[in-house]
């Protein structure tokens, strides 16, 4: 009689590379901070923890690369499957985004929360962007929703949960795209840097602002240029403002650091990282910029820079470091140490904040009634600086700040040019706001 | 529904506060945030401790089974020297060393560089024991790891408690470099019988000051500073 275990076929356990941008969050992991980004959705009725843990356990495994675990290879980190029970759905906290420890919620690297008519999810960077998130989120709301009563169709960020993943959907995007024939230089530059007094370790102040879509678009409009033009533009402003408020002995220029959504350029159904950076920005020392001139300044960058041809040189530029053979040889607590000595002396010092749009987020037609809207965190800066994120559903625009730091300068010289163009704008904050002296 | 009077921006119904300028919200006719419930919640989470608990059981296994194996191999097989003194002594050592740095972060780290030096010491008066003689031991062995735990701690003390950007530290090791290697003439000419001079720590100590008026210079003077920092960034 044969023994079982050979007539049982070969388990293969299946394992994912990191993508090109994966590769840096994991090495930034402090006790105090990892690269954890957060969506929501506020539903129009209060949310059942117990269909919902029934709704993520049915939906995760059509998304393999966020049911995993993060291992250290000799050379790179991976991705594992994940088989642990779990991930736990949990009752909402004070302050999201907290660092996400690897071996830690029987090492998922996402966060399932629940609070009143909200379904959060939080995912560590490294499993993908707020693009992939957002599919992952909708599924599980498509699923939640369904297992209440309604009919809700697949279509748009809601994935069929019965049929296979395509394997485009895991793919490390980058590499397929990464061809340019030459490899632009990246400037960097010392920019300004917002000043504020470090909150305590678990804190993260979150100011949302809550506007009409339509009214943001009437005030784009106004200057000629997209809601992501003005709405950079506004931070530029709001940064400079700051910063003159400061009166430094000597003036530095402000710079956003945006991711841009490669998708948009780039076909490809990948729910992993596939996403670059541009930096617009304004430098005070050329001269006193207006308002319309920061919004023009933005609008060329833009139109400049966010364009296919820039975009394959910028992956092709990020790509290179990974194919190096020199560089891939190298063991990973030494890659770790010169990729965190870069990150902390270089590349966090290039931007005086962050922002990022979603857009417009769609979802089917049958679900729109149940919600109300979504709401985006961008999660904990690396550094003391502010973070803005934005996106909107319907005719509901959500300007999310996340920061870690006392004082809300940015947030208000942000939010009050928006009122001072018309804009009506509804705060809602998680802040302990301090005694009046 | 209440608005900031500064900001002119609508306030959710539970803030007390403009989270934004810290304006209260004051309307006599409509008190509503007794009422209304925060969209946020007011716990606060909070991550697991990572477990070091099980890598120290593990590297204090296998020190451990270390000393033990090597305890009777001496006693039963290589019997002619009690050679494993020198093993068990230099596992007790590391045990030192590495128990603060992986299982107790909170541990001071003054006493625990204490104990790192008194390990040495007890390491070298086993070895002074093996090789029966002890005047190295008195005249060198402690006084060199009294004078490096002692500057060691000053070392820290500095780093901690003073400043701790680059160039302040690199400031503290140039410093550290040439106190040890004086200390260390020192102590070897006093062993040696000679007479008590420096000559080859002179030449180091030189370039130190040489480094440490540099680096001083820098920290009094913030546009130099600045200017270093600029060309020097990494």
């Amino acid at each position: 009689m044969k023994k079982a275990s050979k007539t049982k076929p070969p388990v293969r356990r299946t394992w994912y590379k990191l993508d090109l941008s994966a590769i840096v969050y994991p090495t930034l992991q402090r006790r105090d901070f990892s690269s954890v980004y957060r969506l929501s959705v506020i539903l129009k009725e209060p949310v059942k923890p117990d269909i919902l843990q029934k709704a993520v356990d049915m939906a995760l495994p059509r998304f393999p690369t966020y049911k995993s675990a993060i291992r250290k290879g000799l050379f790179w980190r991976y991705l594992e499957p994940n088989d642990r029970p779990g991930p736990f759905v949990q009752r909402d906290i004070k302050n999201p985004c907290m660092p996400m420890p690897f071996k830690e919620n029987n090492r998922y690297l996402l966060r399932i929360y629940y609070y009143g008519c909200r379904i959060s999810l939080e995912a560590h960077h490294s499993l993908g962007d707020g693009t992939g998130g957002m599919y992952v989120l909708q599924t599980i709301t498509a699923q939640y929703l369904r297992l209440s009563g309604a009919s809700i169709s697949c279509g748009g960020f809601v994935l069929d949960i019965d049929e296979k993943p395509d394997p485009e959907e895991l793919e490390d995007a980058y590499m397929r795209y990464s061809n340019a024939r030459v490899r632009p230089p990246r400037p960097s530059e010392k920019t300004y840097r917002v000043r504020g007094t470090k909150e305590p370790f678990y804190t993260l102040n979150i100011i949302n602002g809550i506007l009409s879509a339509a009214e943001v678009k009437k005030a784009a409009k106004q200057y000629r240029v997209t809601v992501t033009e003005y709405l950079n533009a506004v931070l530029l402003y709001a940064l400079l403002q700051k910063q003159e408020s400061e009166n430094p002995w000597k003036y530095l220029p402000v710079r956003i650091a945006m991711p841009v959504n490669l998708r948009r350029f780039f076909p490809s159904k990948t729910l992993r990282n596939f996403i670059t950076m541009i930096y617009p920005s304004v430098d005070p020392r050329l001269g006193d910029y207006t308002f319309e001139e920061i919004v023009l300044h933005v609008h060329n960058y833009m139109q400049y820079y966010v364009d296919e041809k820039f975009l394959r040189g910028e992956i092709t530029t990020n790509a290179a470091t990974q194919r190096n053979f020199f560089i891939r040889v190298v063991p990973l607590f030494l890659k770790d140490f010169v990729v965190r000595l870069f990150y902390t002396r270089v590349q966090d010092k290039n931007s005086s904040a962050g922002l990022t749009n979603m857009g417009v987020l769609q979802a089917p037609a049958d679900m729109i009634p149940y919600l109300e809207r979504f709401d985006i965190c961008m999660g904990q800066p690396f550094s003391r600086r502010t973070n803005c994120a934005v996106i909107s559903f319907q005719d509901t625009l959500t300007i999310g700040f996340a920061s870690s730091i006392r004082e809300a300068d940015v947030e208000r010289y942000f939010f009050r040019k928006l009122v001072q163009d018309g804009i009506h704008v509804m705060i809602e904050s998680n802040r302990e706001m301090p005694p009046l002296s | 529904m209440s608005y900031c009077v500064h900001c002119g921006v609508e306030l959710d119904s539970s803030l007390k506060k403009c989270p934004l300028c810290n304006t209260p919200v004051l309307d006599p006719h409509n008190i509503p945030w007794f009422e209304a419930a925060s969209p946020y919640p007011a716990k606060k989470g909070k991550v697991e401790p990572v477990r070091k608990k099980d890598a120290a059981i593990f590297v204090s296994v296998l020190l451990l089974t270390i000393s033990i194996t090597c305890g009777i191999l001496n006693w039963l097989v290589f019997s002619r020297a009690p050679w494993s003194l020198l093993v068990i002594g230099f596992c007790l050592v590391l045990w030192v060393i590495s128990f603060p740095l992986i299982y107790c972060r909170k541990f001071s780290p003054y006493p625990a560089v204490l104990l790192d030096g008194i390990a040495v010491s007890f390491y070298l008066y086993l070895i002074s024991r093996l090789t029966g003689s002890n005047i190295w031991l008195f005249y060198l062995g402690i006084p060199v790891t009294a004078l490096f735990t002692f500057l060691l701690e000053v070392f820290m003390l500095f780093t901690l408690k003073v400043s701790r950007s680059f160039f302040s530290v690199i400031l503290y090791i140039f410093t550290f470099i040439s106190l040890s290697c004086i200390g260390i003439e020192l102590l070897c000419r006093n062993f040696l019988g000679d007479v008590l001079r420096i000559t080859w720590s002179a030449i180091v100590l030189t370039v130190c000051v040489v480094f440490i008026i540099a680096i001083v210079t820098i920290l009094l003077l913030p546009r130099v500073r600045e200017e270093a920092r600029r060309r020097l960034h990494f």
